[in-house]
């Protein structure tokens, strides 16, 4: 790998937001192909990242640092990007379930899925059934991400996954859930398409389910 | 089964002694509970009702909280939430609106400025009317443990938990300073309950780690947040007081640290993270342990399931001492109540020592 490239990545892992702007620069006046600077050097990097948080070599804030560095990198390269470049992997809707204000595990995913390359829409907390159904219609995502803390939420990731059904459109969202109380029998139970156990998790099943890498 | 409260039965378990019974212990049980329990309705106010709740059910102490924040309804029912909706949000049109002051949805320090501007004087006026109310209600032999601290959970709830994670790596000094502001307030409460003879023990309700793990690093924790529960341990241990901590969540990569700073008691053994069988093997010697009932069975299992986890339990992990029957968090009001007996009887009836396996 080219040592400029291998820097970023490294710069991103340690999470040096100071030094990362001026690392890309480098790499980009020195007409490193940007899609490998992305690919190769900052999303690299956050797949390092989830994999020692997933190992609890680091904890979220080393992570959250890391995410905002290589933002900070991919930031620069951003502008200079044409066409099917610079498109995300796929649409992501993140949010809590109806009743659940709980929004800490959400936030990470998120930024580890921004990391990652995937554009997010965060609806935030406490989204009704019908409200996502309607919210899904709209943004026509590939992935919705469903999150809760609280053993008493988790029948509403039922619910959710019920009206899509209601409504005819099943078929046209993967749907993830992850939190506290959830794990995989859950999920298969109540008829996701998958579990993330955390943020890393997160990111890895986001891209196995609209097939990228 | 004796159910007289009695704080030296809690204090010979801590002491690793066996006293007459496994002592029952939560940090909280909803008052929806407590009133069904009484058969009658039992409010926040209603403190002679409160004491009788927790006398007759069979508790040595009651925990009555001082602090900024307090368990259960952590922002609804806390002072600091009422400090920032009637000086921050005064002229605000917001104020009606709970997304605009409740710390669950907003934060309000992320810089230097918004730490310069809080009104840290106000949250610093501790309520301690229940404490002095208290002193005339408590039947022979009981006592209060005051519930504090949050020093951790407040910090990084005031600045928004990203943020606050963030500043902890890029703006170290601004986390530092609110750590310091915050824990200062938690030590004058704090001052005034060491002067109390009826209260035995403070519990400090922190939050410290995700069922994954600590919420930040052992050493971020060790550099912010140890430092002052060692101290707290410290005045307690001077007045003879027991030192409580409550959080969720796996503390395994903790508990050497925890130990270290003083505590006597860790509850609740988050039973969805945390097997008790191997804290108490390995920490079980220098700790007592209270707790790992786990609230989903509470919530959803049957009686009698309820009374064969308790029975495991006391005989894995309650003979020598060192160990408190009590829930996996505390009771909400979403526990079924018939649980919530189940677990207290089968805790009386199976907790008599020696403790027959």
């Amino acid at each position: 790998m080219n040592r400029s490239i291998e820097q970023i990545k490294e710069a991103v892992v340690a999470g040096k937001h100071k030094e990362i702007v001026g690392l890309v620069e480098t790499a980009v006046k020195d007409q490193i192909d940007l899609n490998s600077i992305i690919n190769e050097g900052l999303i690299e990097a956050m797949d390092i990242v989830g994999r020692k948080f997933g190992t609890g070599e680091i904890y979220v804030p080393e992570m959250l640092v890391a995410a905002a560095t290589m933002k900070k990198g991919l930031a620069v390269i951003q502008p200079l990007l044409k066409g099917a470049a610079s498109q995300p992997k796929g649409t992501v809707i993140m949010c809590t379930v109806k009743g659940d204000l709980h929004d800490i595990g959400k936030n990470l995913v998120i930024m580890m899925l921004e990391g990652a390359g995937f554009r997010v829409i965060d609806l935030g907390v406490d989204l009704s059934a019908e409200k996502l159904v309607d919210q899904v219609v709209e943004i026509k995502p590939e992935v919705l991400g469903l999150s809760a803390l609280l053993t008493t939420t988790m029948p509403e990731m039922q619910r959710v996954i019920a009206a899509f059904q209601e409504r005819g459109l099943r078929g046209s969202i993967k749907i993830m859930v992850g939190g506290a109380p959830v794990d995989a029998k859950f999920a298969a139970k109540i008829g996701a398409d998958g579990y993330g156990k955390d943020a890393g998790e997160a990111v890895q099943l986001a891209k196995r389910l609209i097939g990228v890498h | 089964m004796n159910l007289q409260p009695d704080f030296e039965r809690l204090r010979k378990t801590v002491r690793h002694e066996e006293p007459d019974r496994v002592p029952l212990c939560e940090v909280l049980i909803e008052y929806p509970i407590q009133g069904k329990f009484l058969g009658r309705q039992v409010t926040q106010d209603d403190l002679g009702s409160q004491v009788e709740f927790w006398a007759r059910a069979g508790y040595d102490f009651i925990p009555l909280t001082v602090g900024m924040m307090s368990p259960g309804k952590v922002t609804q029912e806390s002072s600091i939430s009422r400090v920032i909706r009637e000086t921050m949000l005064k002229d605000s049109p917001d104020s009606r609106d709970d997304k605009a002051w409740n710390l669950e949805y907003t934060s309000f320090i992320k810089t230097r400025e918004d730490f310069e501007k809080f009104p840290w004087e106000l949250a610093s006026q501790l309520d301690f009317s229940k404490f002095h109310q208290v002193k005339d209600l408590l039947p022979d032999g009981m006592k209060v443990i005051a519930v504090s601290g949050k020093i951790f959970t407040l910090t990084w709830m005031l600045m928004g938990f990203n943020h606050f994670a963030m500043s902890l790596i890029m703006d170290e000094q601004l986390v530092a300073d609110v750590f310091s502001k915050v824990a200062e307030i938690q030590f004058q409460g704090l001052e005034a309950i060491l002067k109390m003879p009826y209260v035995g023990a403070v519990w400090v309700v922190d939050d410290l780690a995700f069922g994954n793990g600590p919420m930040i690093s052992p050493q971020a924790f060790g550099d912010h947040v140890f430092p002052w529960y060692r101290e707290m341990a410290a005045r307690c241990h001077q007045k003879d007081l027991l030192f409580f901590m409550h959080t969720d969540g796996d503390v395994m990569p903790l508990m050497e640290d925890l130990i270290q700073m003083g505590l006597d008691v860790l509850q609740p053994i988050d039973p969805t993270c945390m097997d008790i069988v191997k804290v108490k093997e390995m920490y079980g010697d220098r700790l007592t342990l209270v707790g790992n009932v786990p609230n989903e069975l509470l919530r959803s299992g049957a009686p009698a399931e309820v009374e064969q986890y308790v029975k495991n339990l006391i005989a894995q992990v309650a003979p020598g001492g060192g160990y408190c029957v009590g829930s996996g968090n505390s009771v909400p009001e979403w526990a079924n109540f018939d649980n919530f007996m189940a677990m207290r009887e089968a805790a009386l009836k199976y907790g008599g020592y020696p403790i027959k396996r």
